[in-house]
């Protein structure tokens, strides 16, 4: 994972600094703040009801690190660092490791792990985990928004196809799975785990690019 | 990883034309660099940030799916899937880039700029798929390019280090003269579905950066100058435009110089005599051995920028300058010449001169190409080197014409408090005030220059009048 460069203008706003209108601030911190809010439903859905289980309270620890540290990585995210880094002082040198800290891991990929086996170690709910699912895509992509600028309108109206595809698609597995097993067994339910996934694959093979 | 085409920029061959979908083509914006040095890069192409994660979603999904045997999971890998599967961009595998310096050479602290541009991709990527095949028939839109400077060292980037478009215009400056590369851009490729990057970086080329010249409007003009034609009035009549008398007509005199108020008052035919008009010969020796003081306002900085300025300024009268600089003891030179095109000869050979040591000439043996006799020897140095300084006076005894600029503006390093210091210091500035008496006692005019002021200051009280050399 390459750390962003501290020179690159991220967004309008930074171009022209000191110049920052209402609207900018808005266009430029609303992904940001959504991002955060997103992650943290996602925490907050997964985490209730409380378990005691399958290291439930260190993976939603660790979940919350992660979700706050992403959402810093992207509040600091036009934050410049020094060309020259000879001789700096100790404040600034520690103000550097921890913005390295903040760039460097990929937070929201460990968020979105922690998460998922947050979901795992509750009993089967299948809606709630399609509920959870629509959370996680929203969350990544309101990171990605966040980070590259990107239009929220332009991105949707080109993603909306896919989305309501998947958005189906998780409604059939999550219709499917709260549908009693054909046969007792564990063949059974593993057959219908490789059908789900064959579907998804093939759904994605159709879909034109 | 980047192959130069070789192509004289200048004479670069037209553009590939628009073929049918997935051919060559070339990106509109890049029209504007049709002169510009063409190079083919080859791309690095990586997941984008999005991609894994994206990815990380989809694989804990069906990871967790497959494992606890949960269908609802398997779903919840599918909006990632579709995500990663339904972006299948393109990924050209080398691309061609015009890039092109607005000038090849400079003067400190002048603006310059460089101009980069993508020009056509040259070749599929490893699915066979080309650029452009997913935008409209310009190209555009195919891929989003940022461009970041990286500056080398030395240069100052004046405007913005990173441009997103085709086309990037990267401004810098460069604050001290020599031979400066310029740095690198590097340039990142995303899709438009922001699922892959591709990264590829491009060399900039070096630029040869010169010293800032001073101001010199008035020249040193020596009494005794060549039979040569020049603008300088020499004391021997000649057919120049200067009055310098009247004398009494012989036969084969012009009759449009006959001076009639003179001729009526004497009764005899009077005509008037003009001065000659010479060249001189102009040799600047810079002293390269120390630079002392602040890089920027050093010894050797104020020395290359008074020797320009001086290089200048008799190239302007038509004087032939030429240019000899020493160094521990070596010399290099250029034999006198004239034109504008010498000014540049003698800073590149300057700056040469300074990127290495030069052992294989003497001073005291230097061909009479090099010092031509009865040339006036434009010295700037600190007068540092005692080698130097003897080579002076040895120059002196042989009966050039010689005018020291004293280039030396810093004292040593001497601490307020130590007693010592404050002695040394003392010694050595009278050591250094030794050196100029002992030079002016031979007849060689020290005036100092602080690399601020025009040259034409110090050098005023010897521009009045034509100097007079005693051989």
């Amino acid at each position: 994972m390459t750390p962003r460069l501290p020179t690159e203008p991220r967004t309008r706003a930074s171009v022209v600094p000191g110049t920052l209108h209402a609207d900018v601030a808005l266009a430029v911190a609303g992904p940001r703040i959504s991002a955060l809010l997103l992650g943290a439903a996602c925490v907050a859905w997964t985490a209730t009801p409380t378990v005691r289980s399958g290291w439930a309270s260190f993976t939603l620890v660790i979940s919350i690190i992660a979700v706050v540290a992403g959402a810093l990585r992207l509040m600091l995210a036009d934050v410049p660092e020094p060309e020259d880094q000879y001789f700096l002082s100790v404040p600034l040198r520690a103000w550097l490791w921890f913005l390295a800290v903040l760039r460097v891991p990929p937070w929201e990929e460990v968020a979105v792990v922690m998460l998922v086996w947050l979901e795992v170690i509750h009993p089967a709910r299948p809606w709630h985990t399609f509920a959870l699912g629509a959370g996680l895509v929203a969350y990544l992509l309101t990171v990605h928004i966040a980070e590259s600028g990107t239009k929220p309108s332009r991105l949707l109206r080109s993603h909306a196809k896919i989305l309501i595809s998947g958005a189906c698609l998780m409604a059939i597995a999550a219709g499917t799975a709260m549908l009693p097993a054909g046969a007792p067994g564990a063949g059974s339910a593993l057959l219908r785990v490789i059908a789900a996934i064959a579907i998804v694959l093939a759904a994605a093979l159709v879909l034109p690019s | 990883m980047t192959a130069l085409i070789p192509n004289d920029p200048g004479t670069l061959p037209p553009a590939p034309t628009p073929g049918p979908a997935g051919e060559t083509r070339r990106l509109p914006d890049a029209a504007r660099l049709s002169a510009a040095q063409r190079k083919e890069v080859a791309v690095r192409w990586t997941l984008s940030r999005h991609a894994r994660r994206l990815l990380t979603l989809a694989a804990a999904a069906v990871v967790i799916a497959v494992i606890t045997r949960r269908v609802e999971f398997a779903g919840l890998a599918a909006p990632a899937l579709l995500l990663l599967g339904a972006g299948r961009p393109s990924r050209p595998a080398k691309l061609a880039v015009r890039m092109r310096p607005t000038t090849t050479r400079l003067h400190e602290d002048e603006p310059a700029a460089i101009d980069v541009a993508l020009d056509t991709w040259v070749s599929p990527g490893p699915d066979g798929a080309r650029a452009g095949a997913e935008a409209g028939a310009d190209g555009r839109g195919a891929h989003e390019v940022r461009w970041i400077l990286h500056p080398g060292h030395g240069v100052d980037a004046d405007g913005a280090t990173s441009v997103i478009g085709d086309a990037a215009r990267f401004t810098f400056t460069v604050p001290r003269w020599g031979k400066r590369p310029v740095g690198s851009v590097e340039a990142v490729l995303h899709d438009r579905w922001r699922l892959t990057e591709g990264h590829f970086t491009l060399p900039l080329p070096s630029i040869d950066v010169y010293p800032h010249p001073a101001v010199q409007r008035t020249r040193v003009v020596l009494s005794r100058l060549p039979n040569r034609l020049g603008e300088h009035s020499a004391r021997v009549p000649g057919e120049g435009t200067e009055f310098t008398g009247v004398r009494e007509y012989v036969p084969g005199d012009r009759q449009r110089q006959i001076n009639w108020p003179a001729s009526t008052r004497r009764g005899r035919l009077q005509v008037n005599t003009f001065a000659a008009e010479r060249s001189q010969d102009v040799v600047l020796l810079v002293d390269a051995t120390s630079d002392v003081g602040e890089p920027g306002s050093s010894a050797l900085d104020l020395a290359l920028r008074g020797a320009s300025g001086a290089a200048r300024a008799y190239l302007d009268a038509r004087d032939r300058v030429g240019v000899i600089t020493y160094q521990w003891g070596g010399a290099r030179w250029l034999a006198p010449g004239l034109g504008r095109r010498q000014v540049y000869r003698i800073i590149d050979a300057m700056l040469a001169a300074d990127a290495s040591w030069s052992r294989g000439a003497v001073l005291h043996r230097l061909p009479r190409a090099a010092l031509p006799p009865g040339a006036l020897v434009v010295v700037f140095s600190p007068l540092l080197d005692q080698r130097f300084v003897e080579a002076l006076r040895d120059m002196r005894e042989r009966g050039f014409a010689l005018m020291v600029m004293d280039v030396l503006n810093v004292d040593p390093p001497a601490s307020r408090f130590s007693f010592v210091d404050d002695i040394a210091a003392r010694i050595w500035r009278m050591e250094q005030q030794a050196i100029r008496f002992s030079l002016r006692e031979l007849g060689i005019p020290v005036v100092h220059w602080d690399g601020v002021s025009p040259l034409d200051l110090p050098l005023a009280p010897y521009t009045r009048r034509p100097v007079v050399v005693r051989r």
